[in-house]
């Protein structure tokens, strides 16, 4: 899905206010780092239960806690209110979860799960394979926002019940009290994956058959949402469930977000211990936590899960040149790039992130300053940088949006580009007109490109961003606009591969045919960062990036002293 | 306007002193500063403005004020962008200012009066703004068809209309509107901002306190003998407020318009910090300030720097309109 780069940047004290607070710092605030909050035990001792973890974030559940719909902030909460029939274990590979186990039959056409016995969902009702079905028709429903739901679309009679021209996904099959099968149009070796994405996890009868906003959020997962539990733009508390499936889990008695928060106002909260566990500081303050040996154990790096690139529309002048394309993949300095982000951006030369794909011996792009020059030679416009002549005449508009760090990476491709003879002109715009000028086939030659992970193939990168069936001439995600019938043929082999070497040779030749057309400049790999309370255990991050905190327990020093004198020093 | 006597209480007020001081060395600054800074400001530099930490660097020779997130020099940044905050502010108080004189004198030479429009006066102004409205010519057509009708109505005893009232309640209505949000709200409305956008939307809104300053004061001086000598030897209105009402009332309209300088500074500021601004890489202070804020820990100069420009700039414009209104009208001091 889109990612942006998250930086709770909307603007919110006045400037005079802001003055005045800042120029306080320069004149002597304390900006040392206080002592992490002690853990009573040693970090080895066995998990305890009890205790409510307390978190922030500067946005929103604007898409709900729904797993039909959700989307960015509310994956999260998503995670631990639903289960899925199958989920990730520790090194990222797809294991069952509601499902008891599976099995792929009819040459990869059909996945058959066989489902736990005794589940009990928040309401009470035991889960069955009729939830499963119920719970995939209204998320694949057609008046479902279902921002994923293309995904699905490799399901028998998906075309039909997406066209509202059938009343039952065809393809989804109770074959009995617990067991569920998922047949496909043809074989998909991806499938488990888009299992453990949340848009099909089971949802209680409550949920109805169709699509509701104004329903409480209801599943199987290790947390259950009370009815006062969402405060909407303010606060979230989701409580544990007590007939979850694992006996013992979860360990802690509640979570509570906090919304809205901006990332100044998370870091001195979480330095006060009123924060259990820091996900969104700044780039300064994220360096200080790195920094500081105290603090350093308790953070956690986790792996690339979004890619970002500069993506040039193949359709429009003069980025229908490919020896141009060439140029501005040669030309950009990743490595500045990085500077922009350094505890949270890394290199990027190739289509996909580092959890994916870290080959050394695979050439992609990178930067190039005399090859980039040959290659504008070579597309017809010579640049001479001594003079500062030649090169594209007209200004190139470069869309992008003013939140997170786009900003300031574009002003440095914009730096690097003038080297070469391009001369990008920045059209800052609103984030809703970005995409939709983004995603028009003939608004926008180029603009920042961005894409995370959901779920650790590359398909999850190849399919939606640069196959020809990806192109619309609206709400495009292939905003490159890229066509190439030899890269569609190898990522539809892929799919069907279920060989993991052949699969991997498929999309390496496809990595390397990106690499060399360019419709991106692929520039850095974006990973999120997290620091816990040294009485915060069992912290271990997801694969693909939402807050995982399902085996979080918490042993706080004091918490007696704290108990009893009524939570008064937290 | 400022006469010997009035020089000599300027010259005596500190504060009046200070805050002129303060404004020429932010002119000097604005105009100079560029040309000394070692970078350019919209250079970035790998090589000397990164910290070994991957921070970017603080104040040193060859980055006094330190330098930004992407590496690029602060000082030659808050130059170039104090050189278009000036340029806004100025620019932007020069049309309300004028409006606003306008608006006023018009309004306080009609009070209590019921009069036939001005209609050459107002068909221009209905046609300027019409223009500046999006270009529209049907609108700019319409309000030259409707002054024409008017003033042949007005050959025949046409209708008269309470100028003042009409020119006031647009004054209350536009008053109405928080100023900041009116502005914030066209800023939102462009596609793009630049200079001349910028500086013509916050002049546009931001003319009503000297137009009803200016009111007051016409009000009080169209009763002086000698305006009303003009009139009885049948000067025409325009003529009277043009050449006898217009220099009474010059000393007032410099106050304002100086102190709106200030305003106007601040407005910029918050459009940018905003995103409304101008698009980077051009700098400008509330940019400067907005891109500081989350690093005020780590490198605080990126909000020390242009925080301490935006106060300066606004103290000073402040302390020189209040000097000269000491110096010209020493009575409301």
């Amino acid at each position: 899905m889109r990612s942006i780069l998250t930086k709770p940047d909307t603007p919110g004290p006045s400037l005079a206010l802001c003055a005045l607070v800042l120029l306080g710092a320069p004149l002597g605030c304390d900006t040392t780092l206080p002592f992490p909050v002690a853990s009573a035990h040693s970090e080895d001792s066995p998990p305890r239960r009890g205790g409510t973890l307390h978190l922030a974030t500067y946005g929103d559940l604007r898409s709900g806690i729904d797993p039909a719909s959700g989307t960015d902030q509310s994956l999260g909460p998503i995670h631990l209110v639903f289960a899925g029939l199958v989920d990730y274990d520790g090194s990222a590979r797809v294991v069952p979860d509601l499902a008891d186990h599976w099995a792929v039959d009819d040459g990869g056409r059909t996945y058959r799960f066989v489902l736990r016995v005794g589940v009990i969902m928040h309401d009470g009702a035991e889960l069955t394979a009729d939830d499963v079905k119920r719970s995939a028709e209204r998320a694949l429903h057609p008046s479902t926002p279902d921002p994923n739901a293309s995904y699905f679309a490799n399901i028998a009679g998906y075309e039909a019940y997406a066209a509202g021209r059938a009343d039952h996904l065809a393809g989804v099959v109770v074959e009995g009290r617990y067991v569920v099968a998922f047949h496909l149009a043809k074989p998909d070796s991806t499938f488990p994956y888009l299992l453990a994405m949340h848009t099909l996890r089971p949802t209680c009868r409550s949920a109805g058959d169709r699509y509701s906003d104004a329903w409480l959020a209801c599943g199987a997962g290790p947390f259950e949402l009370p009815p006062s539990g969402w405060r909407r733009g303010t606060s979230l508390r989701l409580v544990r469930h007590p007939g979850y499936f694992r006996p013992g889990e979860p360990y802690l008695d509640a979570v509570e977000w906090t919304f809205n928060m901006k990332a100044l106002a998370q870091r001195v909260r979480f330095e006060r211990g009123e924060l259990d566990l820091a996900r969104e500081l700044t780039d300064g303050d994220t360096a200080r936590f790195m920094a500081d040996a105290r603090w350093r154990p308790l953070g956690t790096v986790e792996a690339d899960t979004s890619i970002y690139g500069e993506s040039m529309n193949t359709r429009m002048a003069p980025f229908d040149n490919l020896e141009i394309r060439r140029a501005v993949a040669a030309a950009i300095d990743r490595e500045h790039l990085r500077m922009v982000q350094p505890s949270r951006m890394s290199v990027l030369t190739q289509a996909l992130p580092k959890a994916l794909w870290d080959d050394p011996s695979f050439a992609g792009q990178g930067y190039d300053y005399p090859a980039a020059l040959q290659h504008m030679k070579k597309a017809g416009y010579p640049f001479d940088p001594v003079t500062g002549t030649g090169g594209w005449t007209e200004p190139i508009e470069y869309l992008l949006f003013d939140q997170g760090l786009d900003v300031y990476t574009a002003q440095l491709v914009q730096q690097d580009l003038a080297k070469v003879g391009l001369r990008l002109r920045l059209h800052l715009v609103s984030y809703s007109a970005f995409l939709t000028l983004q995603e028009r086939a003939d608004a926008s030659a180029m603009s920042q490109g961005n894409w995370m992970l959901d779920y650790p193939d590359p398909s999850s990168i190849f399919d939606p961003l640069f196959t020809t069936e990806a192109i619309a001439s609206e709400g495009s995600f292939n905003t490159a606009f890229y066509s190439n019938p030899r890269f569609d043929e190898l990522a539809a082999r892929a799919h069907l591969e279920a060989d993991a070497a052949v699969r991997r040779a498929l999309y390496r030749e496809a990595n390397a045919i990106l690499c060399d057309q360019a419709p991106w400049a692929f520039t850095f790999g974006h990973h999120n960062f997290d620091v816990r309370q040294a009485y915060v255990h069992g912290f271990a991050p997801h694969p693909v990036g939402p807050l995982d905190v399902s085996g979080v327990w918490l042993d706080r020093a004091g918490e007696a002293l704290e108990r009893a004198l009524g939570g008064g020093l937290r | 306007m400022l006469d010997a006597p009035a020089r000599t209480r300027f010259a005596r007020n500190r504060s009046a002193l200070a805050g002129a001081a303060v404004v020429a060395l932010l002119v000097a600054f604005a105009l100079v500063g560029p040309l000394l800074a070692s970078h350019g400001a919209l250079e970035s530099d790998f090589a000397r403005g990164v910290a070994p930490d991957a921070m970017p660097v603080g104040p040193s020779a060859a980055f006094p004020l330190g330098a930004d997130r992407i590496f690029r020099d602060v000082f030659a940044r808050l130059a170039v962008a104090g050189r278009l905050s000036l340029l806004v502010a100025v620019s932007a108080t020069l049309i309300a200012s004028a409006i606003g004189a306008f608006v006023g004198i018009v309004a306080g030479y009609y009070e209590g009066t019921r009069q036939h429009l001005p209609w050459p006066a107002a068909v221009g102004l209905v046609g300027a703004l019409g223009a500046v409205a999006s270009g529209c010519t049907r609108l700019a057509i319409g309000a030259l068809i409707a002054g024409t009708t008017a003033s042949l109505l007005r050959r025949f005893g046409g209708p008269r209309l309470d100028v003042d009232g009409l020119l006031m309640r647009t004054v209350d209505v536009m008053l109405a509107f928080p100023f900041l949000l009116l502005v914030m709200a066209i800023g939102a409305a462009l596609d793009r901002t630049s200079a001349v956008t910028l500086f013509v939307i916050l002049g546009a809104t931001g003319w009503m306190g000297i137009a009803r300053v200016l009111r007051a004061r016409t009000m009080q001086v169209r009763s002086l003998d000698y305006v009303a000598a003009s009139r009885a030897l049948g000067q025409p209105p325009g003529s009277v407020m043009f050449k006898h009402v217009l220099p009474n009332v010059a000393g007032p309209l410099i106050v304002s318009a100086t102190v709106l300088v200030a305003q106007m500074i601040v407005a910029d500021s918050v459009l940018s910090y905003l995103g409304l601004g101008i698009a980077p890489p051009t700098p400008t202070w509330g940019r400067m300030l907005f891109e500081g804020q989350d690093y005020y820990s780590t490198a605080p100069w990126l909000v020390a720097a242009p925080a301490t420009a935006i106060l300066l700039a606004v103290w000073g414009f402040n302390m020189l309109g209040e000097g000269l209104r000491d110096a010209i009208d020493p009575h409301e001091a």
